[in-house]
């Protein structure tokens, strides 16, 4: 695929134009942090960052959304009928998303877009937006995406990769969808004969930085019950505060749960993101939980990703890597310790694995 | 609760405690005309209405 | 401040070896800067994986709650406050603790630290009152008191309150310091202003309720948050909901709030929630003369009537 060069005049003039045919999105200084937003009129999206806070999960799905509005109005002909809330569905580009926030909607495309299932909102707004992705130069020291499926110029996912050199951007179309968007933002000049090689170096150069590793080659062939049952469980998760924040952080992470509101007559059925760390995500109507304790909690957590995920699918795990859970979890709950423990679980051994940190 | 409610900007005089016993009431005729009054005066409110679920 | 570590293991471990309590809870190394992790020991042996330094910040009253082990517990001064709540409403009794004290000279702000720096910080070190950041091409040295947390620098009470035994000699207690100043700068202001400002403090709240978790007063089997029958607020991220839970947290903590920071810390996007205890807690001290978990003796502010409550509230 060729290689475009972008100088920063025609960045600058490159983004105007998308903002005609796009929501443009792109990392944006929030309080002390970057966060996915929108850019308005002459902003352009900031380039020398190493992630965002929250993933850009909620481009496509929001933290709340209202899927049907109704009436209990009995006066009313449309009493009681769920009507489907308009949806804005204008194409949107997020502009410097990471290569690993890009895959997490590859595994995510899984669970809302099936065989058995499809999910509109998810699918509808997925196919709407373009992914540019931009190579990390400088992956963070919680960053272990090149043992979870990508790395820093991993293109799975992504419609473009925009490649960083000095002042200089190289874009890379990698679908027709990323094609398109060059197009439209009039980016065309193409870079030298050798910018191709300098990228290669550049991208050996970023995943010789990546200094976090998980190991997940044993994963598959550990029994779901000897895990399950590993004495490490309740020593590992003791520190968790059950707050859900690397579930809402995580790009990967994909529960739900729909409300009604109403006020006074009238409501929306909404939905909104879940936790699995919160007790209230699976106690019943009867007031039984079946996970009960913070342990089983945490455990489903890492079980999920890690093991029940990696059965089903048959494709690593449901992780690419980001570190943000690292990072955000305030009582230093880190997946690469866990995911460590599960992988080099050994049954016949567990007495010392309980000890040894 | 006042205080902190004051403190989080919602007005002085949308909120009022009022101890009344149930032989009083003429004291509660005027509490509830005071209230009434002052509330009035501060206009409707705008904070803490909340609009996302008014269909 | 790390010269304790040798202290706390050597007390644990004598603890344990004794069988004086089942369990030593404590803090460990965390896998990255500025982030240590609460654990739990059984045996003597594991007594070395315990630390202490200037990031052990999170409040270790929280994992009491309800324990029905004798436990040996590492505890600076506010933490020792919220035990001494606990002890006051039931949650542990004053028996099962062995209460390891720690005199503290406060707690590193990481939200500070990591805002003052572009890059990410790999390395963190400390040597007396001095704080080395380092990471990919920099290195920077801060004085300690630069980066304490607010409620560190502001803190009166950084000796344990009670405690079984000691890590070293009592520090000198802060004077002249102002715990209450942002809340008197909110306090001058209109109605209006205030209203925004809050707005503006919790515009980018996700509700993942790491504040209240964090909390080791927030230990009711099911919070009113997640209440559905019936259900007193909504889940979405309304502004009139989120703005809601803040509100009743803290109202649920007044004259019980330690102010040691925990929920500010945990936030994991840096938001002052304390702004909303700490103007709680001045209330009470004005009105009430009350600080929270200063003795197991008397009765909460909030839990008692004078006669001379102060009622000018009530027309
Ligand atoms: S692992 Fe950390 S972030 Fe996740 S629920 Fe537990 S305390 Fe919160
Ligand atoms: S589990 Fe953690 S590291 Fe993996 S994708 Fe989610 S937030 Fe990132
Ligand atoms: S910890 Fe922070 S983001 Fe989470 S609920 Fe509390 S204030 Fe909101």
């Amino acid at each position: 695929m060729n290689l475009i060069q972008i100088d920063a005049q025609s960045w600058a003039k490159g983004i105007e134009k998308l903002k005609a045919v796009y929501r443009t999105f792109g990392p944006k200084k929030e309080k002390n942090d970057l966060e996915f937003k929108e850019l308005q009129a002459g902003e352009l999206p900031e380039l020398h960052f190493q992630n965002t806070r929250m993933s850009p999960k909620a481009l496509v799905y929001p933290q709340t959304q209202a899927m049907f509005t109704y009436s209990l109005d009995e006066s009313r002909e449309d009493c009681r009928i769920l009507k489907e809330v308009k949806r804005d569905e204008k194409p949107q580009a997020a502009i410097g998303i990471r290569p690993c926030d890009a895959l997490a909607f590859k595994l995510v495309q899984r669970n809302f877009d099936s065989r058995e299932y499809q999910d509109v909102y998810w699918i509808n707004a997925y196919e709407a937006t373009t992914l540019v992705g931009l190579a990390c130069d400088h992956p963070c020291s919680t960053c272990f995406c090149t043992s979870a499926g990508t790395g820093p110029f991993g293109e799975e996912g992504l419609d473009v990769l925009l490649i960083q050199q000095n002042d200089t951007l190289y874009a890379k179309a990698i679908t027709q969808k990323g094609e398109s968007l060059i197009q439209a933002a009039g980016w065309k000049s193409a870079a030298a004969k050798d910018a191709a090689g300098n990228m290669d170096a550049l991208k050996t150069k970023a995943e010789s930085e990546i200094s976090a590793f998980v190991e997940t080659d044993k994963l598959k062939q550990k029994k779901i019950m000897e895990i399950y049952e590993a004495p490490f469980w309740e020593a590992e998760t003791f520190s968790c505060i059950n707050c859900g924040t690397c579930t809402f952080v995580c790009p990967t992470c994909w529960c739900f749960d729909i409300q009604d509101e109403t006020h006074g007559k009238s409501g929306v059925r909404m939905r909104n993101w879940d936790t699995c760390m919160s007790p209230l995500f699976t106690i019943h109507a009867s007031g039984h939980n079946p996970r009960e304790h913070k342990y089983e909690r945490v455990r489903q957590r890492f079980m999920h990703k890690l093991k029940y995920y990696v059965d089903k699918y048959n494709d690593g795990i449901q992780c690419v890597g980001c570190g943000r859970c690292i990072r955000s979890c305030p009582v230093n709950i880190d997946i690469r310790k866990i995911c460590n423990k599960m992988n080099s679980f050994d049954p016949q051994s567990c007495s010392c694995e309980v000890a040894s940190s | 609760m006042k205080n902190l409610l004051e403190h989080t900007g919602i007005e002085p005089g949308r909120l009022h405690f009022s101890w009344i016993s149930s032989a009083e009431s003429t004291k509660f005729v005027d509490v509830v005309k005071k209230i009434t009054e002052e509330v009035k005066a501060l206009a409707e409110t705008k904070k803490y209405v909340k609009t996302s679920t008014q269909g | 401040m790390t010269a304790y570590t040798d202290k706390i293991r050597q007390i644990a471990s004598k603890l344990l070896t004794e069988g004086k309590v089942d369990m030593v809870i404590g803090f460990r190394k965390g896998s990255i800067p500025m982030m240590n992790q609460p654990l739990f020991i059984k045996t003597p042996g594991e007594a070395q994986e315990l630390i202490w330094d200037s990031h052990c910040a999170l409040n270790l009253a929280n994992y009491v709650t309800n324990r029905k082990e004798k436990i040996g517990i590492v505890a600076k001064g506010c933490d020792s406050r919220n035990l001494v709540t606990h002890i006051i409403e039931n949650k542990i009794t004053r028996e099962q603790l062995h209460i390891i004290g720690v005199p503290c000279t406060g707690m590193v702000d990481r939200h500070k630290v990591s805002a003052m720096i572009e890059a990410e910080i790999t390395a963190i070190e400390e040597s007396g009152d001095s704080i080395k950041i380092s990471g990919n091409g920099f290195s920077k040295e801060l004085k300690k008191t630069e980066v304490l947390q607010e409620n560190c620098a502001g803190c009166t009470h950084r000796n344990p309150v009670i405690y079984d035994e000691l890590v070293g000699e009592l520090v000198p207690e802060q004077s002249g310091v102002d715990p209450y100043a942002s809340v008197r700068e909110v306090e001058s202001m209109s109605p209006e202003e205030k209203w925004n400002y809050f707005e503006d403090l919790i515009s980018n709240c996700i509700r993942c309720y790491a504040c209240r978790n964090a909390c080791p007063l927030c230990y009711c089997p099911t919070c009113f948050v997640d209440e559905s029958r019936p259900q007193w607020v909504g889940k979405s991220q309304d502004p009139t909901d989120v703005r809601t839970f803040h509100l009743l947290r803290a109202y649920h903590c007044a004259g019980r709030c330690s102010d040691c920071g925990a929920c500010e810390r945990a936030c994991p996007m840096g938001i002052k929630v304390r702004e909303f205890t700490k103007k709680l807690n001045k209330d009470c001290l004005e009105l009430y003369g009350w600080e929270a978990g200063l003795t197991v003796d008397a009765r909460p502010a909030l839990d008692t009537f004078k006669a001379d409550d102060p009622q000018d509230f009530i027309k």
